[in-house]
């Protein structure tokens, strides 16, 4: 199976051993990995800030980054990157430098292959236990976007669940966000503190050693305030907690598992 | 007071939402609860998303057609012997209203909870007249009154952020022995407003729904306030935004039974009256009966990719679940309209010099737009403002123009962008500092991390540690090459 | 009475909207879906009535039935538990259906009973209402799903007979019993339409008044009655 990386920026300027560790996983599932060069950004930091004419020129950048790569799926280690990915034919609704509609066309099929690294796993590959082994106790942070916009709540839980001795703790507050918001963290910070500083007490309050999530920016903000205020807690990634210690013959597709424990319940009652 | 209620830069207002404690704790109390009886509510009602494709589709339908629904509803006010006053401006609807107060000569009026006249200050207006007296009759609204006017800080629990030792205080001053028991209070309050009731000669409500095909009003309230307001004095002035009308009862109906599970997750509000001027036969109800339909700038979403802010049926279920309200209350956005609808509605109604700021203080978590019962795509709304902000009106709201185009700039660009990553590093090199991290597997790369960073990181810093970023040689699309290298693997 | 500045206000929002006025008759809103009219639909009448019972207690309203032929004592008694009169009734021709008119007579053998009648004017039904520790009603139907009880108000029964007395009792007959309030909605619209009702107010009452205005805290009573009773009469 061929996957293109869609490695994001946060990846490439503050996480490089996520990329490492994922690119691992994969490949041990029998992946052929490539990272298309010319990828940059998703374009939320502009758009999101309503600089909307500059984003035009991104998102039109990260799809002819990928247009032409012989891939069968795009995967990505963020969950909010790969939800606005998803809402590129519906934010190029509006782009007047796209006339002809050739970048509709080419978001179109973007979307529909692009996956998140948990749900590419569990919904993809079909694999429910990818053999890693974390001694320790974990609870995971769920992050706004990966939940509400690209609408993945299970996936990461259920693949927590098959790690041989880790011990997962609920998280009070889970569906609050931390505070980053991209560039809301650096541009109201005295709001984002207030959030970040109560997701920090919930995660203190679940005794965890581990903070687990499906989004660097998310781990980079909740970990840059535990370390401002001096308190311990060792932040990971999925993509790490699954590639530690793994014994390849303890590989498991979900076909072969009993049905996984409901995720946390949340909003959407359909 | 009207739509803008503090005059404090928007930094004050945040750190005064820090330092109160007790309005933090209460509504991080009040969200967690609603959450539980909201949703509980809504998963019991079964099929919750076709619920709210159906509300979206009264209400867009409603608005689509605004001006046919208020002209035949306006008809059918008038066949009841009712009248109708069209205001552009809080100014016009406050002449009329006062007028009709100095020409009956009213003495005392009564009011049921009503953000609309908030707008208009109407309140203060009426205060002002030498012979008349006001008095708010929602419990909440009676106890800010008494605080003098103290301003609401949730638009269906207005005084969220009062307790109970408070609340005694305030009613103290009006004759009250006692502890601080909120039932002993709310029996208190009972007696001293019915007392009021009953020498009451003009009442004021707003309106949740007004029934397009038959003239009358719909009114929620669980204390049943209105019902008293509506049936008691001989004249009832109704206050309504433009955009607070149904086609029909079995439309109203639907956006009750929404609006009950979404506000407080009831399954319907304890009193939905559906009333309007008293018939003749009739002993009670009111015999004259004015509804004012207020436009207040309500018209500049009409048309506009901001229209469907006009569907919100004020449940408040986008302020349970948001975050940043949270932490911020009613009082740190300085709108009547506090949370995610007010970041939307109040720079339409009041103006991006008044209200800029609110659009962007939001983390665009999207709580609001799942949780909204007639699907208001409330964060993206909110990125709209932000576009008109930066792209059309140019205002800055604290980024720098510069550095955000530069941000553009080098994320459109592969070549600008490579060019950062390899020089990343050392543009960082001066702020950084060596410490023992507590946070772990955070500064792998250098060991070092910063602590006052400059420019947009100044921001991040103010709260949180950086990692300094790893140096080019360890980034991951080099070690990808090695890695493929090693693999003699597949091509790029 | 009066329209004003009506045409100037409207052609703005037309305006705005970019259409023409007078487009409703050929755009008449369309349902786009029937679950109001099918959720609890499939519920048979002893279903109903269970689902009334439980979401009514929880409330909380005190819920009672009873067959008709002992209707008037079982008021007699609610009147009792809830220190009698004085008792305010509604005028209307319920009595004679629910067999009720030599009860209303022994009643006021007992108590201060009195009557709403329009003809008195506003201010006499008012002091009486407000006089008065109970009031019983007749309602229209009780909603299965919200446990809410509908009155219509008229000369007989003005809109305060509901709010300003201590206790509220509201006698529903069981086949009145209907899954929501989509089925009452849609009698009500019709029985205006058709003219058949001239009510200039209908209330949906579910349970007594309450308020969670400080500290959340839930309050019952703050304007209205202090408790609500339903009287279920199962055989009609």
């Amino acid at each position: 199976m061929k996957v293109a990386l869609f490695t994001s920026c946060m990846l490439d300027l503050m996480f490089p051993k996520v990329g490492q560790d994922m690119v691992d996983v994969l490949e041990r599932l029998g992946c052929t990995i490539q990272v298309p060069s010319d990828q940059i950004c998703c374009g939320q930091p502009t758009y999101n800030s309503g600089y909307v004419e500059a984003s035009w020129p991104v998102l039109h950048n990260q799809i002819d980054a990928f247009a032409d790569v012989d891939c069968d799926y795009i995967v990505s280690p963020v969950g909010s990157c790969t939800g606005i990915l998803k809402e590129y034919p519906t934010l190029l609704e509006d782009d007047p430098t796209d006339p002809d509609g050739y970048y509709m066309k080419q978001a179109k099929i973007l979307a529909a292959k692009t996956y998140e690294f948990s749900q590419f796993i569990w919904r993809v590959l079909g694999i429910a236990d990818c053999g890693a082994q974390l001694d320790g106790v974990a609870t995971y942070h769920r992050s706004c976007h990966m939940t509400r916009i690209l609408g993945e709540r299970e996936t990461p839980f259920w693949l927590l669940e098959h790690v041989n001795g880790l011990e997962m703790r609920p998280l009070n507050g889970l569906q609050y966000c931390c505070g980053f918001g991209g560039t809301f963290s650096v541009k109201e910070p005295s709001i984002s503190q207030l959030m970040v500083t109560e997701k920090v007490e919930n995660i203190e309050k679940t005794g965890a050693e581990i903070l687990v999530s499906c989004d660097p920016g998310c781990l980079m903000n909740i970990g840059g305030r535990f370390n401002r205020l001096g308190k311990p807690i060792k932040i990971m990634h999925l993509a790490e907690v699954l590639n530690t210690n793994v014994d390849p013959s303890r590989i498991r597709k979900v076909s072969e598992v009993p049905a996984p424990t409901p995720a946390p319940a949340e909003v959407d009652l359909s | 007071m009207g739509l803008k209620t503090s005059t404090k830069p928007f930094e004050e207002r945040i750190a005064a939402a820090a330092a109160d404690k007790f309005a933090t704790a209460s509504i991080a109390q009040s969200q967690d609860a609603q959450y539980v009886k909201r949703e509980g509510a809504r998963s019991e009602l079964g099929h919750w998303q076709e619920w709210r494709k159906i509300g979206q589709s009264i209400r867009q339908h409603a608005i689509n057609y605004l001006p046919d629904y208020l002209e035949e509803f306006s008809d059918h006010v008038d066949q009841r012997g009712g009248s109708v006053f069209f205001a552009q401006t809080p100014a016009e609807a406050n002449t009329y209203i006062l007028n009709i107060l100095k020409e009956q000569e009213s003495r005392h009026v009564v009011k049921s909870k009503s953000m609309v006249t908030s707008e208009l200050d109407l309140d203060q207006k009426i205060q002002a007249l030498p012979d008349t007296t006001v008095l708010e009759t929602d419990l909440a609204e009676f106890i800010l009154q008494e605080d003098d006017w103290d301003e609401p800080s949730h638009i269906v629990f207005p005084a969220l952020h009062k307790n109970r030792d408070q609340v005694k205080a305030e009613f103290e001053k009006i004759g009250y022995v006692g502890d601080n028991d909120p039932e002993k209070l709310a029996r208190f309050a009972r007696h001293y407003l019915r007392e009021r009731f009953l020498e009451a000669d003009v009442g004021i409500t707003g309106c949740n729904f007004a029934i397009a095909d038959n003239g009358m009003i719909n009114l929620n309230t669980n204390e049943g306030n209105a019902d008293l307001v509506d049936s008691i004095p001989e004249t009832q002035i109704v206050v309504m935004g433009m955009e607070r009308i149904v086609p029909s009862m079995k439309e109203a109906e639907i956006m009750d039974n929404l609006l009950a599970r979404s506000a407080v997750g009831q399954r319907l509000t304890t009193y939905v009256t559906f009333a309007g001027p008293k018939a003749q036969d009739e002993a009670d109800g009111p015999t004259n009966f004015h509804v004012v339909i207020l436009d207040n700038n309500r018209s500049e979403a009409l048309g506009t990719e901001f229209q469907e802010i006009l569907q919100c049926i004020r449940c408040g279920a986008c302020l349970n679940v948001c975050p940043v309200y949270r932490h911020l209350g009613g009082h740190g956005y300085g709108s009547l309209y506090p949370g995610p609808v007010g970041a939307v509605l109040s720079p339409i109604l009041g103006g991006y010099e008044q209200f800029g700021e609110l659009p962007f203080a939001s983390s665009l978590c999207g709580a609001c737009t799942e949780t909204c019962p007639v699907l208001i795509p409330l964060h993206p709304l909110l990125i709209k403002h932000r576009e008109v902000e930066t792209d059309r009106l140019k205002m800055m709201h604290g980024f720098k123009d510069t550095q955000m185009k530069i941000v553009g700039k080098a994320t459109a660009s592969p070549f600008l962008f490579k060019m950062g990553l390899q020089f990343k590093h050392f543009g960082m090199q001066a702020f950084t500092k060596h410490q023992t991290p507590t946070a772990l597997n955070f500064f792998a790369y250098q060991g070092a991390m910063i602590k006052n960073g400059p420019g947009l990181i100044k921001g991040w810093t103010d709260v949180r540690d950086l990692p300094q970023p790893p140096k080019h040689k360890d980034d991951f699309r080099v070690w990808f090459e090695h890695h493929q290298a090693n693999q003699g693997g597949a091509t790029k | 009475m009066t329209i004003i500045n009506r045409e100037k206000f409207l052609n703005h929002l037309a305006d705005r909207l970019d259409q023409p006025r007078h487009q409703l008759a050929q755009h008449p809103y369309q349902p786009i879906s029937d679950l109001p009219q099918t959720t609890l639909a499939d519920q048979t009448p002893a279903e109903l009535l269970a689902t009334a019972k439980t979401h009514s207690e929880k409330i909380p309203v005190t819920f009672v039935t009873t067959a008709k032929a002992q209707l008037g004592a079982q008021l007699t008694t609610l009147i009792q538990e809830r220190g009698g009169g004085p008792v305010l009734l509604p005028t209307t021709k319920a009595f004679e259906q629910f067999q009720l008119t030599a009860w209303q007579q022994s009643l006021a053998e007992t108590q201060q009973v009195d009557y709403w009648q329009a003809e008195n004017g506003r201010a006499a039904n008012l002091k009486l209402a407000e006089n008065a520790n109970l009031s019983i009603s007749f309602a229209d139907f009780l909603l299965a799903e919200s446990g809410t009880i509908t009155v219509s108000s008229g000369a007989g029964q003005g809109r305060a007979f509901h709010f300003l007395p201590q206790h509220y009792i509201s006698v529903v007959p069981q086949s009145r019993i209907v899954p929501r309030s989509t089925q009452a909605i849609a009698w009500y619209d019709d029985e205006i339409k058709a003219g058949r009702l001239g009510s200039s107010a209908i209330h949906f009452i579910t349970g007594p008044s309450n308020s969670g205005d400080i500290e959340m805290h839930l309050v019952t009573g703050v304007h209205g009655p202090l408790d609500v009773v339903y009287v279920v009469v199962t055989d009609c």
